[in-house]
């Protein structure tokens, strides 16, 4: 047991790798459904449909590349519900690393339902600045964004001509993989303005979020890679989250094996342990 | 050649061979696009050599990733920030903006940033100050009333929800239980024995819980990036899946 204990950490690696690599060559299948705070977003983007035809939908990138295995699958999930249903979409980023990226989820998923830039969806780039611009975006949208990312007048684009302000969005996407939710987004747009806010988020953020969805602050909350494969699955189209779930579900069970393990080692040695030690007392009274 | 040496020697011999093969069988192609390829999988074992051990190759890596990561957000803060939103809209002040509004307000925050740059100078230091004063004023006065209107007072009213007979009624129990009793953990002035110490404890193991739900969502966050970097190199590098 105690050799359990001592045991090197690079067979843990090890093991984890083939956790990892073994479930995304073979395939198998694993029921996915979705929890309620990703079932809340699916369902307010479908109640924004059909009150609107095609409803304004405000989607911010606020994501790096070190995120992107868990952002980029979330990001194009959700692109393909809101494509599929023939929203308008507004995208831009808060973070500098963004704009890369969500160029290729806006590209790729417009490409898949035949959206036409301009008239289905736009993209504004990069504005530095954070809070600000939103604040800024509530006062006046045309200031904040004269022109779009590759230099065009907002006033000569469809989906843009008509915003005046954040007050007409109808829906507020924020991909997030840092403060952007938190403490941009709540306290300056959807506190001030009132729209109906949902995120997107790490896992490691997503704790965090959670009080703002039992508050009401969120309207709903996608996690991690779990919560893109739940989306995957709600849209009925599985993708990379959908194969990570594999390779995620095998890896978590090795690692509860480690921990199992490793504590019934950590108890079982402290035993045994302790009952020498009452062995040597007793010799030495 | 002590064994470290060896392993390392072995793992470039490996990463070569495989790219030999690879480009040999036609799976990867003289091209910029391909050579990104190899670049990238080449420096993500490089990268992943880390848990073996320290070495030289992993320290290449991390240096590459730190020199390129700074030159991008450089770049990106030059073009959008400096260039896009400074100089551009300075070259061009008399033309009303989309808005209507007239762009000379701009010299305003320009001044303001050129200030900081007196700190620059120990004689002119105390120009910063004016620029500071204005930004620590402007974020109090912006952060705090949105801050304790978002953060503190919707939180309250969340929690302090009218306990109903059901399972929705037991949640607001639970998280008004937890609220309390890490409020009474986390109070000082008395000392934390009999019923302060009982509650206190009760929050101990409140918090404990949120601990393990953090570290629990960490490990798949993480697992989560790895898992994206493999799915690279078998699919996008080793085309075998």
């Amino acid at each position: 047991m105690e050799r359990l204990l001592r045991l090197d950490r690079r067979v843990i690696f090890a093991c984890v790798f083939l956790g990892v690599v073994v479930p995304l060559l073979v395939e198998f299948h694993l029921p996915i459904g979705a929890t309620p705070p990703v079932q809340a977003v699916y369902d307010a983007l479908e109640r924004q449909v059909e009150a609107k035809q095609r409803p304004l939908v405000l989607v911010c990138f606020s994501y790096g590349a070190s995120t992107e295995p868990e952002m980029q699958p979330m990001a194009r999930a959700l692109l393909r519900h809101l494509f599929g249903r023939n929203a308008r979409v507004l995208a831009m980023c808060l973070w500098p690393e963004a704009p890369g990226m969500a160029q290729e989820a806006l590209q790729t998923t417009a490409a898949e339902f035949g959206r036409v830039y301009g008239r289905d969806y736009v993209f504004l780039g990069y504005k530095p600045g954070a809070s600000s611009v939103i604040l800024n975006m509530g006062q006046s949208f045309a200031d904040t964004f004269p022109a779009d990312a590759s230099g065009t007048r907002v006033d000569s684009l469809e989906v843009t001509r008509s915003i005046r302000n954040l007050g007409s969005v109808d829906l507020v996407i924020d991909l997030a993989a840092g403060d952007s939710v938190e403490y941009w987004w709540i306290p300056y747009g959807q506190e001030k303005f009132g729209f109906p806010l949902v995120a997107g988020c790490t896992a490691v953020m997503a704790p965090d979020l959670y009080p703002f969805l039992q508050s009401g602050q969120l309207t709903g909350v996608v996690g991690g890679l779990a919560g893109a494969a739940e989306y995957e699955s709600l849209v009925g189209s599985p993708g990379a989250a959908t194969a990570g779930m594999r390779a995620q579900s095998v890896t978590h069970v090795i690692i509860v094996l480690f921990v199992l393990g490793g504590n019934a080692g950590y108890l079982l040695t402290r035993r045994r342990h302790g009952m020498r030690r009452d062995r040597e007392g007793a010799g030495e009274r | 050649m002590n064994g470290s040496r060896a392993v390392l020697a072995a793992l470039v011999a490996s990463f070569v061979a495989v790219n030999v093969f690879l480009l040999a069988t036609g799976r990867l192609s003289v091209s910029w696009g391909d050579a990104g390829t190899i670049a990238a999988a080449g420096l993500s074992l490089a990268l992943f050599s880390f848990l073996y051990q320290d070495n030289p190759l992993f320290r290449l890596a991390e240096h590459v990733f730190v020199g390129v990561a700074a030159a991008y957000i450089f770049g990106q803060y030059w073009y959008q920030v400096l260039y896009g939103e400074l100089l551009t809209r300075l070259a061009t002040l008399n033309e009303p903006s989309a808005a209507g509004a007239s762009g000379w307000w701009l010299l305003c925050p320009t001044a303001l940033g050129l200030l900081m740059l007196t700190r620059l100078s120990p004689r002119a230091a105390w120009l910063s100050r004016i620029a500071f004063a204005f930004f620590v004023g402007l974020g109090a006065g912006f952060t705090i009333p949105r801050y304790v209107s978002s953060f503190l007072l919707a939180q309250l009213e969340s929690t302090l929800q009218p306990i109903t007979w059901d399972w929705h009624g037991l949640n607001l129990l639970l998280i008004l239980v937890g609220v309390l009793s890490v409020l009474v953990y986390f109070f000082f002035s008395l000392e934390h024995r009999g019923a302060v110490g009982g509650v206190s404890r009760i929050g101990v193991y409140f918090l404990m819980v949120s601990f393990g739900a953090s570290f629990g969502y960490t490990v798949m966050a993480r697992l989560s990036l790895l898992i994206g970097r493999i799915t690279f190199l078998l699919r996008d590098w080793l085309h075998v899946m």
